[in-house]
């Protein structure tokens, strides 16, 4: 039972009438008077069970984008229904201007509208929908909360995408249109054409220049359809926020890999190679083949978007598994995980040499700055243990990628920001000595 | 814990007892001054406490020029026996009998139920009320309305105790019974009640100041000395029933309190209305906060807690090998003494002191002010091998 803001106004309105015959006896008629007419209005007021609650379910929205709650409100019974809808969503969703009032006769629907302007990734839910049935006289109403559940989708929102232009160029760049090429093993013959001033004379094919009066050169196109298997990793190690002040500042590690796995998923597609995609810590939590998929990156985004950080530790074995069973191609496979010497020693290095031994493994690592602000800050003692126990860390990291370069596995580690351009550049010189 | 020996007699004090008698010292000046001033609030309350004890005007024990001692001094003195009563109780032990004059001064001071007590207290004697204000005289007579008189009257009247006799005050009341003395406009200063009671008028000339001018002394003795017997009255507000206590509450309209109440209902109304949600609280299901740096800052702090000098020293020391290695381009595998060499070269400075600072076995800081130096001095050391 709810009341509304009248009743207390219909109490006030008792003044009047106590001024007129002051006595206790007029203060208990009115409050009986008053409480006759709410008790009637709470039983007149329709109950809303005959209210059905439809959700259209509002999709996909990148993070930080619009996105619209649609919730159909159905009259199913005679009597015409005065309601206060609120359509609640978690907080996250953004959800504002969520309480709606609406008169509904006997028969009829409406579609009720919330924006939605989500602000954190994932999966973000409707908490349910509270519906208020007023009586007539609009002094008490009947309250229900019903589940009526829904979700938006809040996509990561691939902040990165602003590198995919001139990376592309870079790749353009490789491409036969421009005869500059490095003659590797990988490289394929593209065509012969005329010399022009500013080729490389290594390239000019001499037999084919033999049987025409011009010089003729053999252009050569990026090796394609070769394998990107990109490894992310989201045990404990990806919880760690880097970047920012506070506790609340900068972002998961997980954030600033998936940002750099999109860049990367986008940049291979268009080269023409085969992104494949595969999360996990303990299990696999997430599975994507894209052969030949123009839209992988809104494909990526999807499947990472429900991703969140647990707090155990990697079983590199799971994730190595699910990596052969994408096929036995030579693949690039990228391990988007940090450098933290002890998840790396005792859960990757068992794992890599299978892993080396049919494929080409890069590991891409977010560093965390405040590492080295930390090992930088000398002052007082408690900054200079600190710096030990940070120039500490460094070393181990350090020798840790040392183990894994000598294994075989190259390491881009760059804070969160440089980390997606450092890692398509990285696959840019991979392509361009044909080494994929 | 047996074998605890007693520490030796010494003959310098105590390091705590030093300050506190430095305390006392410097403080002493303070102290002094605080003594003195308590002791005078001390005294000057005792002194005072005599003097206030009987401040009320027309008090028979009060020698202030409003008081009336002394008149109740001349009144002994003449043969009275005058008995001063405070309070109702005490009046009503009080020996009150026909040759008895009961005076009250202070009169508004009589609440309702203290003027029936006194009326009925006094039984036959003669009530002299001095100045009774409106509810007083109303309790005792209907219509009878006190009113301003003029300063100086004779008494004109029937009563040849006070014919001739000239009555001058700065303020006088009169009041419009049908019989009494000192006629003035429309009433009488000394007025016959019913009964045996009297309203005066004048009290200003009972008092010590204004009791010697004009005929007041003849007045006040005649009217007052009349019998052998005085008692005293000076009624207070605490002898008055509890009921009788006057609130603001008196004076409210009496639809005040109703509409008081409904106030309160509607207030618990408001509260309802506004506090009852529009369904549950949302909540949001928080990841864990983790920053990276927690695991080496705890470290860190670790190092601190432990003291271990030795084991931060080496590791600053070690990094720092590392980097001017990486930069003078001797490679990973270049050995402590190599990195000290080129150092000491680069920076054309003796190896010794470039080994004090750089190699793993050198003398390790004994405090932690000497860490924080060697920090510094190995970053200033990287600085400068950058810049040179």
């Amino acid at each position: 039972m709810v009341i509304s803001g009248r009743v207390p106004l219909l109490l006030l309105l008792g003044v009047v009438a106590v001024v007129l015959r002051p006595s206790a006896g007029t203060v208990v008629l009115w409050l009986l008077a008053v409480a006759l007419f709410v008790g009637a209005d709470l039983l007149l007021a329709p109950s809303s069970g005959s209210v059905g609650l439809h959700r259209r379910p509002p999709g996909t929205v990148r993070l930080g984008d619009p996105a619209e709650s649609a919730l159909t409100v159905a009259n199913d019974g005679g009597r015409t229904l005065r309601l206060e809808v609120r359509d609640a969503w978690q907080p996250t969703a953004g959800a504002t201007g969520n309480r709606h009032r609406v008169s509904l006769p006997g028969g009829e629907r409406r579609v009720l509208r919330t924006a939605l302007r989500p602000w954190r990734r994932g999966d973000l839910r409707a908490f349910g929908v509270t519906v208020r049935s007023w009586g007539p006289l609009h002094l008490a109403a009947k309250q229900r909360t019903y589940d009526v559940p829904g979700s938006v989708r809040s996509l990561p929102p691939f902040e990165s995408r602003k590198h995919l232009p001139s990376r592309l160029a870079q790749l353009r760049e490789l491409d036969g249109r421009a005869a500059v090429r490095i003659r590797g093993a990988g490289t394929e013959f593209d065509s012969l054409r005329e010399y022009v001033r500013g080729d490389d004379v290594r390239s000019i094919d001499w037999r084919a220049s033999a049987r025409t009066p011009h010089v003729v050169v053999r252009t050569w196109q990026p090796e394609r359809d070769r394998r990107v298997v990109l490894v992310l990793d989201t045990s404990r190690t990806a919880a760690g926020r880097v970047g920012g002040t506070g506790d609340q500042g900068g972002m998961p590690r997980l954030d600033a890999a998936m940002d750099a796995a999109l860049l990367l998923a986008a940049l291979a597609s268009r080269a023409g190679d085969r992104v494949d995609f595969v999360a996990g810590d303990r299990r696999v939590r997430a599975r994507l083949r894209a052969a030949g998929a123009r839209d992988i990156a809104a494909r990526l985004q999807e499947s990472m978007a429900d991703l969140e950080p647990t707090i155990v530790e990697a079983d590199w074995d799971t994730l190595a598994g699910a990596v052969q069973g994408f096929g036995k191609q030579r693949a690039l496979v990228v391990l988007l995980t940090p450098v933290e010497p002890s998840a790396v020693q005792q859960g990757l290095l068992p794992v890599l040499p299978t892993l080396t031994r049919h494929h080409r493994v890069v590991l891409a690592s977010v560093r965390d700055p405040e590492l080295n602000r930390l090992a930088d800050e000398r002052g007082t003692v408690d900054e200079v243990y600190d710096a030990a126990a940070a120039e500490q860390e460094l070393r181990r990291r350090e020798w840790t990628a040392d183990v894994l370069h000598r294994l075989g596995v190259h390491v881009v580690d760059a804070d969160a920001e440089r980390l997606p351009p450092a890692l398509a550049d990285h696959y840019l010189a991979l392509k361009a000595q044909g080494l994929l | 814990m047996t074998t605890t020996t007693a520490p030796p007699p010494t003959t310098a004090p105590d390091p705590g007892e030093v300050a506190t008698a430095g305390f006392w010292r410097r403080n002493r000046v303070w102290f002094y001054v605080g003594i003195a001033l308590a002791v005078a609030l001390a005294l000057s309350a005792r002194v005072s406490q005599g003097d206030q004890e009987f401040s009320a005007p027309l008090d028979p024990q009060n020698p202030d020029p409003d008081g009336a001692q002394a008149l109740a001094q001349v009144l002994e003195d003449e043969g009275v026996d005058v008995t001063i009563v405070r309070t109702a109780d005490a009046l009503h032990d009080a020996e009150v009998g026909r040759r008895t004059t009961v005076l009250v001064t202070g009169s508004d001071q009589l609440a309702p139920s203290t003027t029936r007590r006194l009326r009925d207290d006094a039984g036959s004697a003669e009530i002299v009320l001095v100045e009774p204000p409106p509810y007083v005289l109303s309790e005792i007579q209907d219509d009878v309305e006190p009113a301003h008189a003029s300063d100086e009257t004779t008494g004109d009247c029937a009563d040849d105790r006070f014919d001739g006799l000239e009555l001058a005050v700065d303020a006088a009341t009169g009041y419009d019974t049908p019989d009494g003395c000192f006629p003035s406009n429309d009433g009488f200063v000394l007025a016959q009640g019913p009964g045996a009671t009297t309203y005066f008028g004048a009290g200003e000339a009972l008092s010590n100041d204004q009791v010697l001018r004009g005929d007041n002394a003849a007045v006040a003795l005649r009217l007052l000395g009349g019998h052998d017997r005085l008692v005293w009255y000076l009624p207070t507000y605490d002898d008055a029933a509890d009921d009788e206590a006057v609130s603001l509450w008196t004076f409210a309209p009496s639809w005040l309190e109703p509409a008081l109440w409904l106030t309160f209902f509607a207030t618990i109304a408001l509260i309802w209305w506004r506090g009852r949600r529009l369904g549950r609280l949302a909540t949001e299901p928080l990841p864990v906060v983790v920053r990276a740096v927690e695991t080496t800052r705890s470290r860190g702090r670790m190092y601190r807690r432990a003291d271990d000098r030795p084991y931060a020293g080496g590791a600053l020391r070690a990094a720092a090998r590392r980097r001017l290695a990486d930069h003078l381009r001797l490679g990973r595998g270049a050995s402590e003494s190599e990195v000290i060499t080129a150092v000491a070269h680069h920076l054309g400075r003796p190896e010794e002191a470039i080994g004090a600072l750089l190699a793993h076995h050198a003398p390790v800081p004994g405090s932690d002010h000497g860490l924080v130096q060697l920090a510094q001095e190995l970053t200033q050391l990287d600085r400068e091998v950058r810049r040179g």
